[in-house]
């Protein structure tokens, strides 16, 4: 029961996180840019249209936004704040391959468009992924009490301190990539070649777009939930709010501040949360014998 | 139609007596003798028994057997039908035999016979130099092999498995080293393990559908069957070096394997690399069974076996599906070229979602079978990690853990290339008739029984997962870790997004959907503006360029104006950097062979003096 509560919290604040983010990122330029709550009229107005899809695309197309909205979901409700439930057997290797199913069958759809920006967004969707995932596992282990078992009903995490920072280092990288921001992929961008995220669900129009935003809003809120863990006080509800704050205020910075990469320096980029999660574990590991 | 039907008739029948021997085989917690023929000598005695450990491998066996059988009945040559159940047979012995001798005999066995499958279209040049170098390498294998088992047959004093496996405890650490190395060279090409894999990606592909759904789904499980055999009980304890090393060799398979994999545009070729990365996936596992043991871990050891021989039994089955899928696709469209295929999901009613089922499984997405057995596969290692150790060990887990999350991201990534451009979007190349819809004949029927092993198995993974607690126990000595959360696992991951699926589809259908052109900048709509497979793994070419050695060509011809070129041909492919090793060697060798030409005059003086020389020089130096 708690876990659904916490997913319906997470489900109505995660378009207002959108927003914020939207409209501080605006003030940070100099515009006066669009209210905040202006993601909920969106999605109010994409869900009263009319779907259209490309001609004689397969049922996979059909079915990715619900799956897609399915699958934010359960990362939502399997997040350890409202204490262990019954959803919280999930854990961190089996969430990387969650994530993994919603891409999939996303990527998927994307080719099922026949178009050639959604199969180009398509193929860098995956290249990043396939680079990201080892970051992603890497660095939450870095930030967790191995020894504990890595569900979310038992994960405990190590005192911060130097690996601390360096995991959550790591996944402030991960996290950029995974919530398609700047440096890696550009949320606010209109030119087909430079779309990623965007690209892959170019084709998709009205409610069907609208369950894909939800989705990645969802997502993105989870993750920034995701990325406290690794942060001192990680599974207080109370200290939760204030961290989100901080790293998604973070993440606006840092898009204001630096220009798209070009696409083959992100592996680099990639690299480097890798390493950084390898030092991390390393400290951990060999702190304690040295 | 006698000789196919008898073929599948007496595949089945081996299927049968294969299922049987191992509900016998997992029941026991001893090696069972069954039958032993007389021999001359008591050195060339032949038994056959059961072991716990052959248990798994004789279900996996009859679990492929049967559908490829079913697939057997309409399509492939009648005299490959007939050849499968030889192959099969050959296997079972292999799982059953308990001497020396009698594993050397059934694995010859099993090696020429799938040799003729590998040379079906002996007629084409480039399966005759496939079939040779499998030869090649099967033939030295087995050299390796023999060699090692005859160690420690001589030491042992006995040529039976179960002396050799009493004897093992006081083998001298150095025979021990020598068996293990063997062992790893002979069994571990078999299994296609880098960086002796090279005969695979030639082999596979020319082999029928069939034979290649056996051949990987099987054979290269009975190899790692031999491997487990030596490390868990021939040879056994082994040092921790065993276990690190295992999970080194393993970890570079499955990247190595899976990163060729996705930049290969031929489907079967494209599956016999994925054959790599699993294999790799199920060594790690055995890895971290041998290095928890050697550390006296024994929990973690049953843990790490079971989840490699799950995944053994997972890779074989989602393998055979994928295979038989992909000869489907060769009979029906004449090629398995993956730039000439697509909108095969307009017209192979059956096959595409079947074969999607068999994507899904190898990428290990939820709820199908290859996600609990990789899952399983990570926790033992993250069980390893937390378990302690020395620096170097702790390394190589890591590294692992790393390798393993990038192999299931490039999995990913070849499979939704695979699946989008071989199914999905339109077909790439106009078609003379139209394409009719396939039936639910005994092919579709195979991989429908495939397919649904595969949900099964990850659905309720207890189903397989107790059995193989048991066999594990039984090797090992000790329980498995228990894994509390494993029985809700997948149905816990899948339930909200199935049913959000269901409820887009029903909106779908309810609203209605309105079919629009497909945004191309308002230029004309054709299916050669969808993206390739060539295109799709291009960024991971880049990437991974400093292994993969990419060659590319791009030929340009422009017409009356240099800006609007009439054609482009592009064209790449990967170096393999095991070929080109080997390529230096062979041109080194070469070119000191000329240069020793020289000595070579022809004259019977020199010779003689070439003569008296050596004979000097011996003197000299054994004086």
């Amino acid at each position: 029961m708690l876990a659904v509560v916490q997913m319906l919290i997470i489900v109505a604040l995660a378009p207002l996180v959108q927003g914020a983010m939207k409209r501080l990122r605006a003030r940070l330029q100099g515009r006066p840019g669009p209210s905040i709550i202006q993601p909920y009229r969106d999605l109010a107005k994409l869900w009263g249209k009319e779907a259209a899809l490309p001609e004689g695309t397969s049922i996979i197309t059909i079915c990715a936004p619900g799956l897609s909205l399915g699958v934010a979901l359960t990362f939502a409700a399997a997040l350890p704040f409202a204490g262990p439930t019954a959803i919280s057997i999930v854990d961190i290797v089996a969430l990387a391959f969650l994530l993994g199913l919603g891409r999939f069958v996303l990527a998927l759809a994307a080719l099922d468009t026949r178009s050639a920006f959604a199969g180009m967004a398509s193929s860098r969707e995956m290249t990043f992924a396939s680079l990201v995932e080892p970051a992603l596992l890497v660095a939450l282990l870095g930030g967790a009490a191995l020894g504990h078992g890595t569900s979310f009903a038992a994960l405990r995490m190590a005192p911060f301190g130097l690996a601390g920072t360096l995991a959550f280092g790591a996944f402030f990288l991960v996290l950029l990539a995974e919530t398609a921001r700047i440096p890696v992929d550009n949320q606010e961008t209109h030119y087909e070649l430079t779309m990623i995220h965007e690209g892959l669900v170019l084709e998709y129009a009205s409610w069907q777009l609208a369950m894909l935003q939800l989705a990645t809003y969802i997502r993105q809120l989870s993750f920034l939930l995701l990325s406290t863990l690794l942060l001192p006080g990680g599974f207080s509800v109370w200290l939760a709010p204030f961290w989100v704050i901080s790293i998604a205020g973070a993440i606006t910075l840092v898009e204001t501040m630096f220009a798209k990469l070009r696409l083959f320096e992100v592996p680099q980029l990639l690299t480097t949360a890798f390493l950084l999660a390898v030092t991390s574990i390393g400290l951990r590991l060999f702190g304690a014998m040295v | 139609m006698m000789l196919r039907l008898s073929g599948v008739g007496a595949t089945w029948l081996v299927a049968a007596i294969a299922a049987l021997l191992a509900v016998v085989a997992g029941t026991h917690h001893t090696p069972l003798s069954l039958v032993t023929l007389a021999a001359p000598t008591p050195a060339l005695r032949v038994t056959l028994g059961l072991s716990p450990l052959a248990a798994p491998f004789l279900m996996l066996l009859a679990l492929l057997a049967i559908p490829v059988g079913a697939w057997s009945l309409r399509r492939g040559r009648p005299v490959d039908a007939a050849l499968i159940a030889g192959f099969t047979l050959a296997m079972l012995l292999v799982l059953i035999a308990r001497t020396v001798v009698a594993f050397f005999f059934t694995w010859e066995a099993m090696s020429l016979i799938s040799a003729f499958l590998v040379a079906a279209h002996h007629e084409r040049r480039g399966v005759r130099r496939a079939t040779f170098v499998y030869l090649v390498v099967a033939q030295t294998g087995a050299a390796c092999v023999l060699v090692a088992l005859v160690i420690l047959a001589v030491w042992a004093g006995d040529p039976s498995f179960t002396a050799i496996g009493r004897a093992a405890a006081t083998l001298p650490s150095r025979l021990r080293e020598a068996v293990f190395v063997l062992a790893l060279l002979g069994f571990g090409s078999k299994a296609g393990l880098l960086p002796l894999h090279f005969w695979l990606p030639r082999a596979h592909p020319v082999a029928p559908a069939n034979a290649s759904a056996l051949l990987s789904g099987a054979m290269l499980k009975v190899a790692l069957y031999g491997l487990l055999l030596v490390t868990l009980e021939l040879a056994a304890p082994g040092p921790t070096a065993w276990g690190l090393t295992l999970i080194l060799i393993g970890t570079i398979s499955a990247v190595g394997g899976v990163l060729y994999a996705v930049v290969d545009h031929d489907l079967k070729r494209l599956l016999a690399y994925h054959s790599v990365e699993n294999v790799g996936i199920i060594v790690i596992g055995a890895g971290v069974a041998l290095l928890a043991r050697s550390q006296g871990n024994a929990a973690l050891a049953a843990l790490a076996l079971t989840a490699a021989l799950f995944h053994t039994i997972n890779h074989g089955l989602f393998k055979g599906l994928l295979f038989l899928g992909a000869g489907t696709v060769a009979d029906t469209e004449g090629t398995v070229d993956l730039e000439r295929l697509g909108g095969l999901w307009g017209h192979l009613v059956w096959t595409a979602p079947l074969f999607l089922i068999g994507c899904a499984a190898i990428t290990a997405l939820p709820p199908f079978n290859g996600f609990v057995s990789e899952w399983m596969t990570f926790q033992s290692l993250i069980g390893g990690l937390a378990s302690g150790g020395g620096a170097a060990i702790r390394l190589v887990l890591l590294g692992s853990i790393a390798g393993l999350a990038l192999t299931g991201g490039l999995a990913a990534a070849c499979f939704v290339k695979v699946f989008g451009v071989v199914f999905l979007g339109r077909p790439r190349r106009a078609r003379e008739a139209p394409a009719c819809r396939e039936r639910f004949d005994a092919p579709a029927l195979a991989l429908a029984l495939l397919a649904a092993a595969c949900t099964m198995f990850g659905v309720a993974p207890l189903l397989v997962v107790s059995p193989l607690d048991r066999i594990a126990a039984a090797a090992i000595g000790a329980a498995p870790l228990p894994l509390p959360s494993l029985p809700m696992l997948p149905l816990t991951l899948v339930a909200l997004p199935l049913a959000g699926a269901a409820i887009a589809a029903a909106l779908a259908a309810r609203r209605g959907v309105r079919s629009v052109p497909t945004w191309t900048c308002g230029s004309p709509v054709t299916p050669s503006a969808q993206y390739t497979a060539t295109a799709f793994s291009k960024p991971l070419r880049t990437i991974f360029a400093f292994v993969l050695l990419p060659e590319r060509q791009r030929l340009v011809e422009t017409g009356a104006s240099p800006w609007f070129p009439v054609r482009i041909r592009y064209r790449t492919e990967s170096r393999y950097v095991i070929d080109e090793a080997a390529r230096r060697f062979a041109a080194v060798t070469l070119r000191l062979t000329r240069r020793a030409r020289a000595l070579q005059s022809g004259s019977l003086r020199l010779y003689l003096a070439y003569a008296v020389a050596t004979m000097i020089l011996v003197v000299v130096v054994a004086r």
